[in-house]
């Protein structure tokens, strides 16, 4: 987690190990707890929106992966998904801290290549998380590129 | 019927006679040479004509070879074909445990041939956990009957490293023997000591010349003894895959050393050992400059405005959920997560 946080400067990884309890819902409980909880040993300057919260539930033998809205345009469910697969053969046989090791191996391989993409490319992971508005600010502003100004249109009808 | 039986037997009895007699050579017919001599050339004349070959004027019919007869004194020497050392060498040979792996007081040897067998010894047994001495004894030398080998090879080999000894008759390697120092004789049985020195006097016999045949034969005692090392290390398999009389095979498995090739090998691996510790340890630097490059590298992510979701400050729970409550349910089969609202009831 150290190592994480330290390649990533923006980014932190906690996790949670525990029982439920009356939440059933193992990605509910991962949505609540990164949005309302308070993590002491992360520093001020990272909000919880660069945060990746892991959250294992060894009762119910579930496992959740959520992060937050900085990691939004970079990281995809399937990514998540990949990750937690590759802890699926440790947990099976309680070795919780193995697969967490491999999840947070993963996950650094997949943030490294993402972060390479979005050094390479950042309108693409931009267009992700454009609100619909605002694509249709875009479309109407390429249109408006292509269509010859009142201007050009003025001197061209009066000779 | 008695002339009819007498003219039946006497027709066949001429025509026998006939066969006998020999058909007369060609001959000129009159006119016919000296008309042939006026066109300058005569096909044949060598041959048809009653004169001697001209290559054969004045050579005497035969030759008579004189031999000279063997002296009373040298068929004498050759009835002592066996002459013992000679004593003014006995101490050289047998006084005292030799402190080199060739034992040669004669000199029978050349210098250079002395070396290189020498060469090769010392690398064996710099190689070897059997040493291998070689007495050279002439090929129609014998040992003297007052030297007993086994007593010897027990005085002077009872101690120290376990070795093979090698009584070696130079030109007659036949008449070689083979003896082990006592602490590995039972070990290596009286056979496979046999089959060694058997297959050593085949390479042997395969060159003519005595020099080459020593190398032969102690190129392959050493095989041998590689061999027998490996049923003093208690390896069975050493004894099933052991050739018996099968030198080829085990040149194979081992082959020959040239010393002038090892010294040779030598020296380069002493030339080029400095620019290859120098690369090695230039590319070991590289590695160890990049790897830690790499971990020094920091990642950072364009920070983009993304729109609230689901009532979330921070994130929106978007997000993988894994089961591991089963082996039965591998990851592929909860790869396509649908929440429960977009079931149907």
């Amino acid at each position: 987690m150290e190592k994480i946080a330290r390649r990533f400067p923006q980014v932190f990884v906690a996790i949670y190990t525990g029982s439920l309890g009356e939440v059933a819902n193992i990605r509910q409980f991962g949505f609540w707890l990164l949005n309302r909880s308070a993590f002491e040993d992360v520093p001020l300057q990272k909000p919880n929106e660069a945060g990746i919260l892991l959250t294992i539930d060894p009762e119910s033998k579930a496992a959740g992966m959520v992060f937050g809205y900085l990691l939004d345009p970079f990281l995809e469910e399937a990514d998540t998904f990949e990750c937690l697969s590759r802890a699926h053969a440790y947990w099976l046989e309680g070795r919780y801290a193995d697969g967490i090791l491999r999840v947070l191996a993963h996950l650094d391989g997949i943030l490294c290549k993402r972060s390479r993409q979005a050094r390479k490319d950042p309108e693409y992971f931009e267009r992700k998380v454009l609100p619909p508005a605002q694509v249709g600010d875009l479309l109407r502003r390429i249109r408006e590129g292509h269509r010859a100004s009142p201007q050009d249109e003025t001197t061209g009808v009066a000779p | 019927m008695r002339f009819i039986l007498a003219v039946a037997l006497s027709v066949p009895s001429l025509g026998f006679a006939a066969a006998l007699e020999e058909p007369a050579f060609p001959a000129w017919k009159a006119g016919e040479l000296s008309e042939l001599e006026s066109t300058g050339w005569v096909a044949g004349s060598v041959l048809l004509t009653n004169e001697p070959i001209p290559d054969e004027f004045g050579r005497p019919k035969t030759e008579t070879f004189q031999i000279e007869q063997p002296k009373p004194e040298e068929v004498a020497q050759d009835l002592a074909v066996s002459p013992e050392i000679a004593e003014e060498f006995l101490p050289a040979y047998f006084a005292e445990r030799p402190k080199s792996f060739l034992i040669d007081p004669q000199g029978l040897l050349s210098s250079s041939d002395y070396r290189d067998r020498l060469s090769f010894l010392n690398y064996h047994a710099s190689d070897s956990s059997i040493d291998l001495f070689v007495y050279v004894i002439g090929g129609d030398q014998e040992i003297p009957s007052a030297v007993r080998e086994e007593e010897t090879i027990e005085r002077f080999f009872s101690e120290g490293r376990p070795a093979a000894i090698v009584f070696y008759y130079l030109g007659a390697p036949q008449r070689s023997a083979v003896y082990l120092s006592p602490s590995i004789t039972d070990a290596v049985s009286a056979a496979e000591q046999r089959r060694a020195l058997e297959s050593s006097v085949m390479q042997a016999f395969e060159k003519t010349r005595a020099p080459e045949q020593i190398e032969k034969f102690l190129v392959q005692m050493s095989i041998r003894i590689y061999w027998m090392e490996r049923m003093l290390a208690g390896d069975s398999t050493a004894k099933n895959t052991l050739p018996t009389v099968a030198p080829r095979v085990a040149t194979n498995r081992r082959p020959s050393v040239d010393p002038v090739k090892v010294q040779r090998l030598l020296e380069l691996a002493r030339e080029l050992a400095i620019p290859a510790g120098v690369l090695f340890a230039s590319v070991t630097i590289a590695l160890a400059f990049s790897a830690w490059l790499r971990s020094r590298t920091r990642y950072f992510f364009p920070e983009f405005e993304v729109e609230a979701r689901l009532g979330g400050a921070y994130a929106a729970g978007v997000g993988a959920v894994i089961s591991f409550a089963s082996a039965a349910v591998p990851p592929a089969s909860q790869r396509d997560q649908v929440p429960d609202y977009l079931r149907r009831a």
